[in-house]
């Protein structure tokens, strides 16, 4: 085996430990409230109405007369009633022009939950059905009928990327073999146990709007209340403290309900709650965007790939704010984990009249490994070639080039390559697998990826975090990245008390309040602990320094003390779990909270803010050749499957997955990140469909939207690898995402190696393993 | 609307409920307990289990009126004098919780499991929790946390 | 949330009086797991529902007992409890695999057979271990008890000929000693699944030869009901894996006879002979094939 840097090397004070949650308490006790649970006095409920199972309509007259009249009601407010009907993002808080299945039409507030649904049944609506165009190919094709006026053949034109990398035609032209091949996915709902909620309140004194809501991005679902209301963002307050997981999900919808929350609470002065049903939640949040995929690779008989160009159409629904950055990312990861000279690439977004698709844990790059890594395999057999040996030739290694033509270095991922397949025996069973005959086969699956960490040149990844130390030594932690569940709250903990120098039970980051701390951009693009802490790094850094210097300022080193034999200066002394001590003479210790105390009646400094701002990333427009990430996390899974070929049921038996964390800071999350990941990714991967006909949603809750229960679970083991990679926090890398992105692709290999038939479609359901096709 | 009485938590509690009040919104709003959650409203994700009479149940299926007289225990109920059950100790030592937002649920459906068999395999475990669905954790360290804590003491 | 009246007779004569006195206006409520759904969204089919009857408080409607020859089953009596009771886990196995294998424990805690039998809904899991029974319904209202077979009772997807005033009092069938039984499920995930197809079989071998047969697939037919052509296949003739493979393609040839080719059939009649194949191979405890 090859020897390979795996997590327990590094040697940190409190990160790169299991340390516990520092939510998990208030979470098992139930004390925790998330929005739906907040409550305060006089509080009222709102409704949301939509046409049911109409796509595409103009609303003719809505006449909530009746509703009004019924017990409790306070108001039914449709179009015409709000100033600012059109969000910022272009979603339509409210709108007279249905172009999908969840676009709402009326609000309604009453005392109690069931006297606005009873309401709801009053409003009388008359409609006119309109043509709609749900699949992305007929919504291109000339004389389709249009979801946005603005858009002509619907193509979401500034979604639109193209990627150029050397020549592909010359690559073609010098090629012994060229192959094309096409994919696609489905739609798929997060499904986080939450549904989303959000409370209002008013301020009594000035009319300031705080909301609780179930926002992954506060400031983001700020910026939807105040557009709705029309006031200043200081004038607008978003509190999250617990939230039931998200994935990508809270973004728009959260948005869209937060708003029309406060827009009633200051209608009617009143504290509001807004809830969604599950059925409203798979309505209007957003998807995993459907993607139909064309690969083309031109080949050696050597095993290397010379050229490669990809189309990859992405289905927005009828509305998106997200495709345009999604792309982006599409676009840099467009040739896969592969050291390719050529590459040519076009990626865009199609509007139909769909629910729409927005952000979703990989944020495109599930979607493009279950083709790519399909597609990779399908190259390897083309050529007679085992696939390990073709990813072997071909994977990215140190000074390799990635598709946008930046240089990659700390590539560990021949070794995780190399590493995975020895411990799961790969290359063994798949050869074996092969030969099978019976009706019930074993398939043994591979994927590899390499994921650019952060936001890179999508968005700036920049930061920042504010850190106090009170008179008794206990800390206070405002960053504006928001706990998801991921454990975000717990690792930040970590970061700073490690920076500062303090116990990690002194620490103390209560949530996220848009009050207290600038816009840090989105808990997105697993930039959470890579980027988003580097500035809570910084402050402990800075603080650390700062309370030395007030120490020695207030003679606590003095010549003397512990039996030096001079005055010590900031750069004589060390904190340490919250302790100032000299190392020449540690037997003499002062606490913190001795020096806090005194310092704060001396009206010394005891707090630093820091703003973090990444490396510059820069790509030319037209060709994305640049650098467009810090640095690339690195994954490789492999899965075991057993399939009986008769009714077309794939169980997933195993699952080993290796993570190149570069610093794993807290190794129980980075293995609880990936656990879930797994699941989820084997449920996009085998059973996870939102079924829609004629932009209908047809599986409308849990019951028909299906993912894996703990009897689906298989058997997991994971690797974490680290390296000396420097660009993130303490050396810190991606997780959340890499922890899911290949699991679909190893399946359909694996399935692929059992069945002999390529999944050309997601998920490998029933009929689609059976049949080799989907039934609908 | 109608008087229901039945114990919660081990105290008895008197409220007065619409007939068609379901058991998971008497917990919620009308007692204020907000520990068991509404995931999906149909009984198929498990955030709402309780416990009747030692059975898990969903309560967001469960008519109010139908625990008149009987027992129920809710994740609230798990506690004793500030101190965490041994459910609750395990899954904190074993990560076995994200977003949290199903763990109720979870200690719910594993304190039913283990009040009936105290020493469960790993599979009668498995078998126990698949009404209840996470998204995050993908389950092993939950399976392992009421492996564990089915060997501490009660 | 359907608003009604909650009413929670203590014995079996007041439950069927109140039956009769709201007859049309009122529904039985067993274990809630599908009338509860059914409020939440007030759903057309409770149209004219103003009362809900809570049978969970009535003892005679509740457990597995002797009834001469024949086993009986409360309608009432949870899945749980079907899945765990030792009589019907020795003479009727499939029935208490098929109540084990309905939704999750939750579920099962307080869903019950009678309401499964009751809500006839296409894909119920009990409807085609119960028909390999040849199950008999109980039905009673004030006056009168009916009884009527299963296959009888069942008349199409989602209904039943139970009359407005008539409770399902208990399920009665002939137990099968002497058989090996199965049932099989194909769902599209372990739990809390609703069946894709089921399948259920029993078989009495004797001196290497198949003395009786049972065999009545699930998620096909409008009515459940035994497989009389399959059934045939197999009597007198050898256990043997290609044998259940003939039987396996009749029943879904005979599946094909009654309801016509649809847009699943290419699915449905692969994988329904497969699992008929699979279940008559546990009943005969031939060994699985492993790959």
């Amino acid at each position: 085996m090859p020897r390979v840097p795996l997590y327990g090397e590094k040697i940190f004070h409190t990160i790169n430990h299991a340390a516990p949650r520092v939510d998990g308490a208030d979470k098992v006790t139930g004390r925790a409230h998330y929005a739906a649970d907040v409550c305060y006095p006089r509080m009222i409920f709102g409704a949301m109405l939509r046409l049911d199972g109409v796509p595409s309509a103009r609303i003719r007259s809505i006449d909530t007369s009746e509703a009004l009249r019924m017990p409790g009601v306070l108001a039914v407010l449709t179009y015409h009633d709000l100033p600012k009907p059109k969000s910022w993002a272009g979603y339509m808080y409210l709108t007279d022009r249905v172009r999908y299945v969840g676009d709402v039409i009326a609000l309604i507030a009453a005392e109690t939950k069931a006297q606005a649904e009873e309401a709801k049944k009053k409003i009388r609506v008359e409609y006119e059905e309109l043509p709609a165009v749900f699949d992305v190919r007929e919504a291109m094709k000339p004389g389709a009928p249009l979801v946005h006026e603005e858009y002509p053949n619907n193509i979401f034109t500034e979604s639109r990327y193209t990627l150029k990398k050397g020549d592909v035609e010359k690559g073609f032209a010098e090629s012994d073999l060229v192959v094309e091949r096409t994919y696609e996915t489905q739609y798929v709902e997060h499904a986080y146990i939450e549904p989303e909620a959000a409370v209002a309140v008013e301020n009594p004194s000035n009319g300031d709007i705080t909301v609780h809501a179930s926002s992954q991005n506060p400031f983001f679902t700020r910026r939807y209340v105040a557009d709705i209301l029309q006031i200043p963002l200081n004038r607008v307050r978003l509190i999250q403290e617990t939230l039931g997981g998200t994935f990508g999900g809270k973004e728009e919808g959260v948005g869209l309900l937060a708003a029309r929350c406060a827009y009633l609470c200051r209608l009617l002065h009143r504290p509001v709650k807004l809830v969604f049903s599950r059925e409203e939640s798979l309505l209007e949040s957003s998807k995993r965007y459907p993607f139909l995929f064309t690969y083309k690779a031109g080949l050696k008989r050597d095993g290397r790939i010379l050229a490669w160009q990809a189309t990859q159409i992405a289905n927005s629904g009828a509305y998106n704010n997200q495709t345009q950055f999604m792309n982006w990312r599409a676009t840099a990861h467009c040739a896969g984990a592969y050291n390719i000279p050529n590459v040519e690439a076009d990626t865009f977004g199609v509007f139909t009249n769909n629910i729409h698709s927005g952000a979703f844990r990989g944020y495109s790059s599930p979607e493009l490994l279950f083709a790519q890594e399909q597609f990779v395999e399908e190259l390897a057999e083309e050529l007679g070639m085992t696939p390990i040996e073709f990813r072997r030739i071909n994977c990215l290694r140190n000074g390799a080039t990635v598709a946008t033509g930046a240089e990659v270095q700390h590539v560990v991922l021949p070794e995780m390559i190399d590493y995975t397949a020895d411990q799961t025996d790969y290359e063994r069973r798949h050869a074996e697998n092969r030969k099978q005959t019976g009706p019930v086969r074993h398939g043994i699956g591979m994927a590899i990826s390499h994921r650019g960490c952060g936001y890179g040149a999508e968005s700036p990844d920049a930061a920042g975090a504010f850190l106090i130390v009170n008179e008794d030594g206990s800390v206070l932690l405002h960053s504006g990245l928001a706990e998801n569940g991921q454990g975000l709250k717990t690792a930040y903990c970590q970061i700073a008390a490690e920076s500062l120098g303090v116990p990690l039970d002194s620490v103390r980051f209560y949530g996220t309040d848009t009050h207290c701390i600038p816009d840090c951009g989105m808990t997105v693009a697993s930039r959470g602990t890579v980027m988003g802490a580097q500035p809570v790094r910084k402050a402990g850094d800075k603080l650390n320094r700062i309370l030395r210097e007030n120490a020695v300022g207030l003679g606590m080193f003095t010549a003397g003390k512990g039996g030096a034999d001079r005055d010590r200066t900031a750069g004589d002394i060390i904190l340490l779990d919250g302790l100032f001590f000299d190392p020449a003479h540690p037997d003499y210790k002062v606490p913190l909270a001795q020096v806090a105390n005194a310092a704060l009646w001396r009206g010394m400094c005891l707090s630093a803010y820091e703003w973090y701002t990444p490396p510059p990333c820069v790509q030319d427009h037209a060709t994305q050749q640049g650098r467009a990430f810090p640095t690339y996390s690195y994954v490789c899974v492999v899965a075991e499957v057993v399939v009986d070929l008769r009714t077309g049921e794939v169980s997933v038996l195993r699952v080993t997955s290796s993570h190149d964390t570069g610093t794993a800071i807290n190794p129980a999350l980075v293995k609880g990140q990936v656990y879930g990941g797994i699941l989820m990714g084997m449920g996009y991967g085998t059973m996870e469909e939102v079924v829609t006909k004629n932009g209908r949603v047809k599986t409308q809750n849990l019951d028909e939207y299906l993912i894996p229960t703990a009897m689906d679970m298989p058997e997991m083991h994971i690797n974490i690898f680290e390296c000396d990679d420097e660009s993130g926090t303490y050396g810190a890398k991606s997780v959340g995402e890499p922890a899911m992105e290949c699991v679909a692709a190893a399946v359909a290999n694996a399935v692929c190696n059992a069945t002999g038939r390529r999944v050309r479609q997601n998920p490998a359901s029933l009929e689609n393993v059976l049949l080799g096709k989907k039934l609908w | 609307m109608s008087e229901l009485r039945f114990t919660l938590n081990g105290k008895p509690v008197c409220v007065t409920v619409e007939d068609n009040a379901r058991l998971l919104d008497v917990l919620r709003d009308t007692l204020g307990l907000t520990g068991t959650k509404e995931g999906c409203g149909v009984g198929e994700c498990g955030a709402c289990t309780v416990i009747v009479d030692g059975d898990a149940v969903n309560s967001c299926l469960m008519p109010a009126m139908r625990v008149s007289g009987k027992s129920v225990t809710t994740v609230e109920g798990l506690a004793h004098d500030g101190r965490l059950d041994r459910l609750q100790q395990a899954v904190l030592d074993h990560h076995a919780l994200q977003c949290g937002f199903c763990t109720p649920g979870f200690l719910m459906s594993a304190k039913a499991l283990l009040d009936k068999n105290p020493h469960p395999t790993r599979e009668e475990i498995i078998t126990a929790i698949s009404g209840n669905l996470c998204r995050c954790t993908g389950y092993e360290q939950i399976v392992e946390a009421i492996l564990d804590a089915s060997e501490r003491e009660a | 949330m359907r608003n009604f009246t909650y009413l929670s007779p203590k014995s079996l004569p007041e439950a069927l009086r109140l039956m009769r006195e709201h007859a049309g206006r009122i529904r039985p409520l067993a274990g809630g797991t599908d009338l509860m759904v059914e409020l939440r969204k007030d759903d057309a089919k409770l149209d004219g529902m103003d009362y809900a009857l809570d049978l969970c408080g009535i003892p005679e409607l509740c457990g597995v007992s002797q009834e001469g020859d024949l086993l009986s089953i409360g309608s009432a009596t949870t899945h749980d409890a079907v899945s765990r009771s030792p009589v019907l886990r020795e003479r009727a196995a499939m029935l208490a695999d098929a109540s084990l294998s309905v939704g999750a424990q939750q579920i099962r805690n307080v869903a019950t057979i009678g309401g499964n039998v009751a809500n006839a809904a296409v894909a119920a899991d009990t409807l085609s271990p119960l028909a390999a029974l040849d199950a008999v319904v109980v039905l009673r209202n004030m006056e009168a008890e009916r009884r009527m077979p299963l296959s009888e009772f069942v008349t199409g997807a989602g209904k039943t000929a139970i009359r407005p005033d008539e409770l399902l009092i208990k399920i009665v069938f002939a137990p099968l000693d002497g058989y090996g039984t199965a049932f099989v499920k194909l769902g599209r995930r372990k739990a809390l699944a609703i069946s894709r197809m089921n399948a259920a079989a029993a078989l009495k071998i004797e001196d290497g030869q198949i003395k009786g047969a049972r065999v009545s697939p699930g998620c096909v037919f409008a009515s459940p009901r035994r497989v009389s052509c399959a059934e045939e296949l197999l009597l007198g003739a050898a256990p043997s894996r290609e044998l259940f493979e003939r039987c396996g393609k009749a029943v879904s040839d005979e599946m094909v006879r009654i309801t016509g080719v649809r847009w699943s059939t290419e699915y449905k009649y692969p994988a329904l002979s497969a699992i008929v194949c699979r279940a008559l191979c546990i009943a005969a405890d031939l060994p699985e094939e492993e790959a």
